[in-house]
């Protein structure tokens, strides 16, 4: 991988070759080792090391962008040369963002050297072994085991300079047995001694054993106690959809007309918020500009959402700093964490007389954005509450309802919070008991 | 580069005594342009080139990819490491189908090379759209368009002595009209969502697209959608347009029949099928009007190329005839557990990534009915047009799809109106049992999807569907039913 200071020289050779016009420039480099299980052995291994370039030149309101993997001096200068020129034929963008010009130097680096020794590939390929000898021979297990180290240098023409680098280990095992009856955990940790892949295979397992034989229940609407990798499916989607300065610029939020206005249930409480420990993400964006923590939602009320550049000059607001280098979809958050109840995952349960607990979603995809309206089916574990108690597995469901609707109706929020995987980062989520979720539809497995 | 190729696949066969080992080099330029209200959004060109070198040890698998050039060599070491880390967990060693040594070149025909063209011409082009979407409906809130192009080098070398080298190229593009109104957001895209219509072409293929000609129509849909009612709820007869077709074959048949899910390569993470090898030859997947190949060298296909990244030469391979499911897609680890020879659709996305078994081109086989006589043929039901929204279930029975609009038809007619938001819903043997007539092939068009997502790290691949209007029985309509 790159040096901080190899990374910097990149960047200092383009703004050189800029000259004259303003330039950002996003040096990316990535070593990510993967080691994937299938059928209860290691069937994929794989490692990249890969580094690019991206680089954005304008003038005025004319913008252009370019990346690339190819890194020698007069190759990288020529093609900004080349663009610079291009620069002048071509027709106004609709913004002018400004440059980051404070503060002069950022230069974070998060990296856990303790993990990065816990997970080279003998290591992950150990630790997958020791987990596929805890099973029994009528289950099998499928997942993977994965370490990222991801380093980001950032300049402009301004002379400002960003450099972060940070390391992430994950795991994910699904356990499925011979009637097709399965069980799913994930964890993700940015050091080893919270990266316990042995407990979340347990956790998995212990699930798969109890998702036999699974009822049939007819669509309607039901009491549901999502996990917490079912919360965090929602919020990435609510988050693309929604939580965006573009898309409320482009009214297709369901936030649309509604900053000030509480839209969901007091309990809910979003922050997009890269200072949580439990979080694990980087201190700038791909405009150089400092990640602020934002304050989405706030006891149900739509108080914020955040920006990039662009968006935030068409707003009329500072950026909030979740530039993600995508101008259609302006900002993303990329740190949701939510705030937690006071009753664990085990007292609500207990409390509900009943209810379907419901692990994680497959296949997400909004059906109406302006609504908030979503659609997946469950997946790895559906379970009958009865009485505080689970009575039994129950086959996959088909939801599709709106979560204006559907956050309106929480009952209760967890007290344990855990990280989920997100697109990009992670987030820190609790569950959530939802009253009268609308499922649409069911499957025979 | 060749000699540095097979030197370094030379010291894997030779001082490592690997079953099997290959090289591939990618070298990818695309350029993107997008257009919103009248003004440039995005103007970009990305460029990566690199390796990635793919060793089998004892059956066991190990893969490193790298852009540094001078360290060929090292890189084959790490991936050899990374075999051997893997057979500390293996319990039966992969063993990859028979294949020839190819030595061979394949280029994508084009008649203009897409990145030969301007920019300024590309941004004239979406200018010109959006200026006719805007003057047919001044209420719109918004237009946009986009033009995306792709060239990839690619060269294939392994230790069975093959030598491939291809370059492809891609054009795709679309506009879109969005008008909103205080409760709603509407949205008519052309020639399909998700930024258009993409094809194994050159620039050609957006001049014949046909931008401008339907920048007016779809224009005033979406001002037409605002006013619209409802999509009501309910059992319809369909007949499906393929600019929404395309995902219904890709997400029920064309994933399905992958055969890395078949054998759970996949659970973990994109799910399984409901596909068992043992259905081959006997289940019945839909009615007799159900045809589909999979076809990755008809031309101008998103998914057509000369070989896959295994080697192998693109093919033709029947998946479902009349109705029964006969093929899956394969690869050479997968294709051996049958002891079958891959059918040559193993792709990566970049030189990053391993081969996995992608979609080609999944077309469904035109039928020999007039639009009119599928249309003719129902007497209270829904022409549905442009895909909105997807969602299938992990083992891909249970599907849900919405589309930008629903035309009306009654005693067989269309009767000028039109619904927004329709949503439909169904199983997937059952629903494809249900076609009781396909259009012909004046009506048979190719979409290509350059967005279809699958393995772990995430991997895109570039696929096509081609397929006509296609009608099918009493199929469940909405959600707002469901109390």
């Amino acid at each position: 991988m790159l040096s901080k200071e190899q990374a910097y020289a990149i960047i200092d050779q383009v703004v050189q070759a800029a000259e004259g016009v303003d330039v950002r420039v996003m040096v990316q480099a990535s070593g990510s080792g993967l080691t994937r299980f299938a059928n209860s052995e290691i069937h994929q291994n794989v490692f990249e090391d890969s580094v690019q370039v991206n680089v954005n030149l304008s003038q005025g309101k004319k913008r252009i962008n370019f990346s690339t993997a190819i890194l020698d001096e007069a190759g990288l200068k020529e093609t900004v040369r080349e663009m610079v020129q291009n620069l002048e034929f071509l027709p106004e963008g609709q913004e002018e963002p400004p440059l980051v010009s404070e503060p002069l130097l950022m230069e974070i680096v998060d990296f856990n050297d303790e993990l990065d020794a816990a997970c080279d590939v003998y290591k992950r390929a150990k630790l997958v072994k020791q987990c596929l000898d805890m099973l029994t021979p009528e289950y099998k297990a499928f997942g993977a085991v994965s370490y990222d180290t991801i380093q980001m240098a950032f300049g402009n023409s301004k002379g400002i300079k960003r450099f972060a680098r940070v390391n992430s280990a994950n795991f994910s095992a699904l356990i499925a047995d011979e009637q097709g009856g399965t069980g799913y955990a994930e964890i993700t940790s940015n050091t080893p001694q919270d990266f316990d892949v042995i407990a979340a295979f347990e956790r998995a397992y212990d699930k798969a054993k109890m998702n036999q034989n699974p009822m049939q229940i007819e669509p309607g609407a039901y009491t549901v106690i999502l996990e917490q990798a079912a919360v965090g499916d929602i919020l990435q989607y609510m988050s693309f959809i929604g939580f965006s300065g573009k898309s409320l610029q482009n009214q297709a939020s369901f936030l649309t007309g509604k900053l000030g206005e509480k839209v969901f249930d007091e309990q809910l409480t979003i922050v997009d918020d890269h200072t949580n420990p439990n979080t694990v993400s980087l201190p700038f964006d791909f405009e150089g500009t400092p990640r602020q923590k934002v304050t989405i939602i706030e006891k149900g009320v739509a108080k914020d959402v955040v920006h990039d550049m662009a968006s935030a000059q068409a707003a009329g607001v500072e950026s909030t700093g979740h530039s993600v280098n995508m101008p259609h979809f302006g900002g993303i958050p990329l740190n949701i964490v939510v705030e937690g109840g006071d009753k664990t995952l085990e007292d609500i349960v207990k409390e509900t007389d009943d209810g379907v607990l419901i692990t994680r979603f497959h296949y997400m995809n909004p059906v109406n954005p302006r609504e908030a309206m979503l659609t997946a089916l469950t997946r790895d574990g559906v379970f009958k509450i009865k009485d505080g108690k689970i009575v039994g597995a129950i086959k996959n469901m088909r939801f599709t309802d709106s979560m204006l609707r559907a956050l309106n109706s929480i009952e209760a929020i967890s007290s344990d919070r855990v990280r989920t995987r997100s697109f990009f980062g992670n987030y820190y989520v609790p569950a959530m008991k939802i009253k009268d979720f609308r499922f649409t539809g069911k499957t025979n497995a | 580069m060749k000699d540095k190729m097979q030197a370094v696949l030379q010291m894997l066969k030779e001082q490592h005594n690997v079953d099997y080992a290959d090289i591939r080099i990618n070298d990818i330029t695309q350029e993107n342009i997008s257009t919103e209200n009248l003004k440039v959004q995005q103007l970009s060109t990305n460029r990566t080139r690199g390796y990635g070198i793919r060793v089998y040890l004892d059956g066991s698998m190990g893969f490193a990819g790298s852009q540094d050039f001078d360290k060929m060599q090292d890189t084959a070491l790490i991936a050899l490491e990374i075999a051997k880390a893997s057979r500390l967990a293996q319990r039966s060693p992969v063993r990859l189908s028979p294949k020839e040594a190819i030595v061979d070149h394949y280029e994508t025909k084009v008649e203009i090379d897409p990145l030969s063209v301007s920019k300024q011409d590309k941004l004239d082009l979406l200018f010109k759209a959006e200026q006719i979407m805007r003057e047919a409906a001044p209420g719109l809130f918004k237009t946009n368009g986009s033009l995306s192009f792709r060239k990839e080098d690619k060269t294939f070398a392994d230790t069975d002595g093959s030598f491939i080298t291809q370059t492809l190229y891609e054009s795709g593009g679309g506009i879109e009209a969005i008008a909103v109104s205080k409760r709603d957001m509407q949205r008519r895209s052309y020639p399909n969502s998700a930024r258009g219509n993409y094809a194994t072409a050159g620039y050609e293929f957006i001049e014949q697209m046909g931008l401008l000609e339907n920048a007016e129509r779809i224009a005033k849909e979406a001002m037409a959608l605002l006013e619209a009612e409802e999509c009501p709820s309910g059992y319809f007869d369909l007949v499906i347009e393929p600019s929404q077709l395309t995902l219904q074959i890709h997400e029920s048949v064309g994933h399905p029949i992958e055969l890395d899910r078949v054998f759970g390569y996949e659970a973990g993470y994109a799910g399984t099928s409901f596909l068992e090898p043992k259905m081959a030859g006997s289940f019945r997947y839909g009615s007799e009007h159900v045809n589909i190949v999979a076809d990755a060298t008809v031309p101008g296909g998103l998914g057509t190329f000369g070989y896959d990244d295994e080697g192998i030469p693109a093919q033709r391979v029947p998946v479902i005839t009349e109705g029964i499911f006969h093929n899956f897609i394969s690869s050479r680890d997968t294709a051996s557990v049958l002891d079958q020879h891959s059918n040559g659709t193993a792709r990566a996305d970049g030189w990053a990534r391993i081969p996995i078994v992608r979609m080609t081109n999944i077309n469904l086989l035109p039928g020999k009915y007039e639009l009119d006589e599928l249309i003719g043929g129902v007497e209270n039901g829904l022409l549905l047009s442009v895909n909105k929204s997807w969602s299938i279930d992990d083992r891909r029975v249970n599907f849900q799809f919405a589309c930008e609009l629903a035309y009306e038809i009654k005693d067989g007619k269309l009767t000028g109106k039109i619904y927004k938001n329709p949503i439909y819903t169904g199983i997937t043997h059952e629903f494809w049992g249900s076609c009781d007539g396909v259009a012909n092939e004046k009506y048979w068009q190719m979409y290509g999807t350059p967005n279809c997502g699958k393995g772990e790290p995430g991997q895109v691949a570039h696929v096509g569907h081609g397929s006509a209007p296609a009608r099918f029985r009493n199929v469940k309509v909405g959600v707002a039913d469901v109390k």
